[in-house]
């Protein structure tokens, strides 16, 4: 007996010998809760959601969902009677009936599920244009939204979303996150969504699984991977900063050649003098123009918001900051860039 | 492992791909059987003759099929012409003309005293007109025929690659400075190379298997070897023995047709990259030869043989009124009702228990058992008899019960049988084809919205696949419609169709009592190929 709404227990997710995520173990405390699961393509997070709505077996360990064993070494409950629903990423509509029709096979499984309609979940998916179309006859994006409105009218207990907004243009793309959260949070429909892009999971998911070289490398709520990633690999995944070598000197100190002090919150006791990693962020570092510590511009990103400068350092470090878009001039390549001192991060992640 | 997969879709699959493959495996293990004496004459005296023979007609008919199915093909494919949109479908209407009764057309025009003396007669008066007129009789009138009847193969699948080539490898050609000449021969015959040895395979095996032509020209090939040493020297082992040869040399045949197909994919268009050719039009003289060199196959191959049979029905109206009409529709479209339920149903059934199942085991019994189709309905006809005999003393006999051979021999139900394993490769490809374009996660959309595996097929499958079913449906139509050997081989007594009328009469010299049910074959046939035409020249 379990208090989790869905416990993942040691189980090997295997599509084949060389697609495989071994040993994981996950749980989805209550109903209605969304958890993402990030990683990088052909890792296995597809696999993962496959087996769990069960279209693959597992060998080891065990699935459960409120308090059902829905697959394990020896029992394998058929897809069809686990009234869980999976989203897949590529076109999964019925190809001989129409848009409307095929949203309809959603609302025929649940037809006890009043708070939705058919209408209402077109509407919020802007479908309205295309749905008496057939699935030859719209975009990619609109047949993704369409199986996503066919899962959501079928209120089952566990959704599944494969990358279901890969294909949505990119103008649309956060307006139905909005809405996406908001109507699954209302129908307290309980989800994973499959992602790889860490922006969707970190706003649609209440924690998110980072998945990594086979294994779950990382279970947690979106601010603490961000911030607290626990690995290396993770750190190189998010792409979200760079390591570089530094020497703790104290309590809340520590000593990089080309930075010099940099202070602030261990998130992990090192001992004074230990050599670490240290996870230097794009905005851990402030700009200053009276700064007498001045790198030299490598390259500049544009990023409508900010700017990311890519500075290099005295021992050839490249080292990302971002500037307000705003700020009230620009530097070139080879200008030199004030750096503020002293140097001060909120929380240090070393390895 | 095994085990988790069986289930009942798993074995309803394997039991059709077996009972599919069962005369083949028979035609195979009868090699190291004793034969009778006849076995011995044959191999001193006809074999060679038989082989000799059956490779000069094949040599023959590929080549004559080449020319006429790549030259229609390629005219109304890259050129606009007067009638170009016409010959374009009237010409596959040459698969309505069995090349059996090809042969009774181009004996009865060309004969002493035949239509073309009859023609000649009424233009110019009496005359010594016989020593004049040319005689398509033996290995020539055979070859004839058959290429006749068989061009729309290789004119089929040619244009449709020819259709489905890139205007951007034209446009290539065109860049790179070449002449029409050159293109043609450097760029658009090679990328149409696997249609067309595609094509010719076809027919190849159609011109090895065929029976009515060449017993109708007195040719001894393969193919009469072994109806001879079944029916004249009662020798099955032998018959069985000779079809072993032929089977060996056309399963090589259906290999490399197998293999082109898969080849030919790479000119497939590309999604969004296809772009509509645009036709060259052609003036003056070459338009009036291109004009005439379509309306010559087409005269030959359709409009000859129908007008002759036309012409004779008309002549002689005793044989017409004299033949039961009605009686003959009745079977023939009865054979074809059984057919079509029989292998379409079973054909789905196979084909949805290999995807669920996923076995590559019955895969690859199902690509063996589909070869059936390569094999001539001769051999099929007499391994099922071998089949049903070896049972009925080994097995029906050591349980006591008495003899199950009229059920199957001389019935309606083996006739069906082997019609299905002839005919099981088409019902099965085309399901299959079907099948090809559901991608799986509809299935497991439809698994994981509630769907049971029988409901998702009745609900999902067969809606999707209802076209395709007409289409399947009336491809064996028209395949059993013309349909000689087999039918003549394992029909009740006194059960005729179209097909074996004409062949009875045919066989006792009255060709002009041939004509009548020849006609109305040629009819029925022609209405299921027009059905079908959009189908045919898309894919």
């Amino acid at each position: 007996m379990t208090n989790n709404f869905l416990e993942i227990e040691n189980v090997t997710f295997a599509a084949s010998e060389k697609n495989k995520v071994n040993n994981v173990s996950l749980n989805i405390e209550n109903e209605g809760d969304i958890i993402c699961l990030l990683g990088p393509s052909g890792i296995g997070k597809t696999t993962i959601l496959r087996t769990i709505a069960g279209l693959e077996k597992i060998h080891s360990g065990k699935i459960t969902l409120k308090n059902k064993v829905l697959s394990s070494k020896n029992t394998h409950i058929e897809p069809e009677k686990r009234n869980i629903s999976l989203s897949f990423q590529d076109n999964s509509l019925f190809p001989h009936y129409n848009v409307i029709q095929n949203i309809e096979f959603g609302a025929e499984r649940n037809k006890k599920n009043k708070k939705l309609t058919v209408d209402e979940v077109i509407k919020f998916l802007n479908l309205e244009h295309v749905k008496e179309k057939f699935p030859h006859q719209i975009s990619s994006g609109e047949a993704q939204r369409a199986s996503l409105a066919r899962s959501l009218l079928s209120k089952p207990d566990l959704l599944l979303l494969d990358e279901p907004l890969s294909n949505v243009d990119q103008s649309f793309k956060e307006e139905i996150q909005v809405k996406l959260k908001q109507i699954l949070t209302e129908l307290k429909i309980t989800t994973i969504i499959v992602t790889h892009d860490s922006y969707e999971a970190f706003y649609l998911g209440a924690k998110c699984g980072i998945i990594l070289d086979g294994q779950l490398k990382q279970y947690d709520d979106p601010y603490n991977v961000y911030h607290f990633p626990n690995s290396v690999e993770v750190v190189s995944f998010l792409n979200r900063g760079i390591l570089i070598p530094a020497k703790v000197t104290g309590e809340n100190s520590l000593e990089n050649y080309d930075l010099g002090t940099i202070k602030g919150n261990f998130i992990k006791h090192y001992p004074k003098g230990s050599d670490v990693q240290l996870l230097l962020q794009p905005e851990d570092l402030e700009h200053d123009d009276q700064s007498n510590l001045k790198l030299e511009v490598v390259d500049r990103k544009f990023r409508g918001t900010n700017f990311i400068y890519t500075l290099k350092t005295l021992s050839n470090l490249l080292i990302p900051v971002f500037v307000h878009s705003h700020h009230i001039h620009q530097h070139e390549v080879d200008e030199k860039f004030g750096i503020k001192r002293p140097i001060n991060i909120d929380h240090i992640v070393c390895f | 492992m095994l085990l988790k997969k069986i289930n009942i879709w798993y074995l309803s699959s394997l039991a059709i791909s077996i009972i599919v493959a069962v005369p083949i495996v028979t035609v195979f293990s009868s090699f190291f059987e004793a034969t009778g004496t006849y076995a011995s004459i044959i191999k001193d005296t006809f074999i060679y003759e038989y082989i000799l023979n059956s490779i000069f007609l094949l040599i023959g008919v590929l080549f004559l099929t080449f020319v006429i199915g790549v030259g229609c093909a390629y005219l109304v494919s890259f050129y606009k012409f007067p009638g170009a949109s016409f010959f374009k479908w009237t010409l596959i209407l040459s698969f309505a003309v069995p090349a059996y009764i090809y042969a009774y057309s181009l004996t009865a025009f060309f004969e002493n005293y035949g239509t073309a003396f009859a023609i000649l007669k009424n233009l110019f008066g009496d005359g010594e007109y016989n020593s004049i007129i040319p005689k398509f009789d033996g290995m020539l009138g055979a070859i004839i025929s058959i290429s006749f009847s068989l061009f729309g193969y290789v004119y089929v699948l040619t244009r449709a690659s020819f259709h489905y080539q890139s205007q951007n490898l034209i446009e290539l050609g065109k860049n790179l400075g070449f002449s029409k000449q050159k293109s043609f021969f450097n760029i658009i015959l090679p990328s149409a190379r696997p249609a067309i040895v595609a094509g010719l395979s076809l027919v190849a095996m159609e011109t090895l298997s065929d029976f009515g032509s060449v017993s109708f020209f007195g040719i001894s090939t393969l193919t009469t070897g072994i109806y001879n040493a079944w029916i004249s020297f009662d020798d099955l082992t032998l018959a069985n023995r000779l079809s072993f040869f032929l089977l060996i040399f056309i399963l090589g045949l259906f290999i490399l047709e197998n293999f082109s197909r898969k080849k030919a994919q790479y000119h497939s268009p590309s999604k969004g990259g296809f772009k509509t050719k645009s036709l060259i039009s052609l003036t003056g003289f070459k338009a009036f030869f291109a004009f005439t060199f379509c309306l010559t196959v087409f005269a030959i191959s359709f409009l000859f043989p129908v007008l002759q049979m036309l012409y004779w029905t008309i002549m002689f109206p005793k044989h017409f009124t004299d033949l039961n009409v009605m009686q003959l529709l009745i079977n023939t479209m009865l054979l074809v009702f059984l057919s079509s339920c029989v292998l379409i149903s079973l054909a789905f059934i196979s084909n949805y228990g290999n995807r669920v199942s996923k076995s590559k085991f019955l895969e690859l019994l199902t690509t063996f058992s589909i070869s059936g189709y390569a094999i001539p309905g001769i051999i099929l006809a007499v391994a099922f008899i071998t089949f049903v005999s070896w049972f009925d003393n080994n097995v029906i006999s050591f349980f006591g019960i008495s003899t199950i051979k009229p059920i199957f021999i001389g019935s309606i139900l083996g006739l069906v049988l082997v019609y299905f394993v002839r005919f099981y490769s088409l019902a099965n490809n085309g399901i299959k084809s079907g099948y090809l374009k559901i991608n799986y996660s509809i299935d497991e959309s439809a698994y994981l919205l509630g769907y049971s595996k029988f409901k998702t097929f009745t609900n999902i499958h067969l809606p999707y696949l209802k076209n395709s079913i007409l289409l399947i449906g009336i491809l064996i139509a028209i395949e059993i419609i013309k349909e000689l050997p087999i039918t003549l081989i394992m029909r009740p007594f006194n059960f005729e169709t179209f097909a074996t009328t004409a062949y009875i009469f045919a066989s006792q010299d009255l060709l002009e009592a041939a004509a009548a049910p020849s006609l109305f074959l040629i009819i029925i046939a022609s209405f299921f190929i027009l059905i079908t035409s959009r189908y045919i020249l898309k894919d």
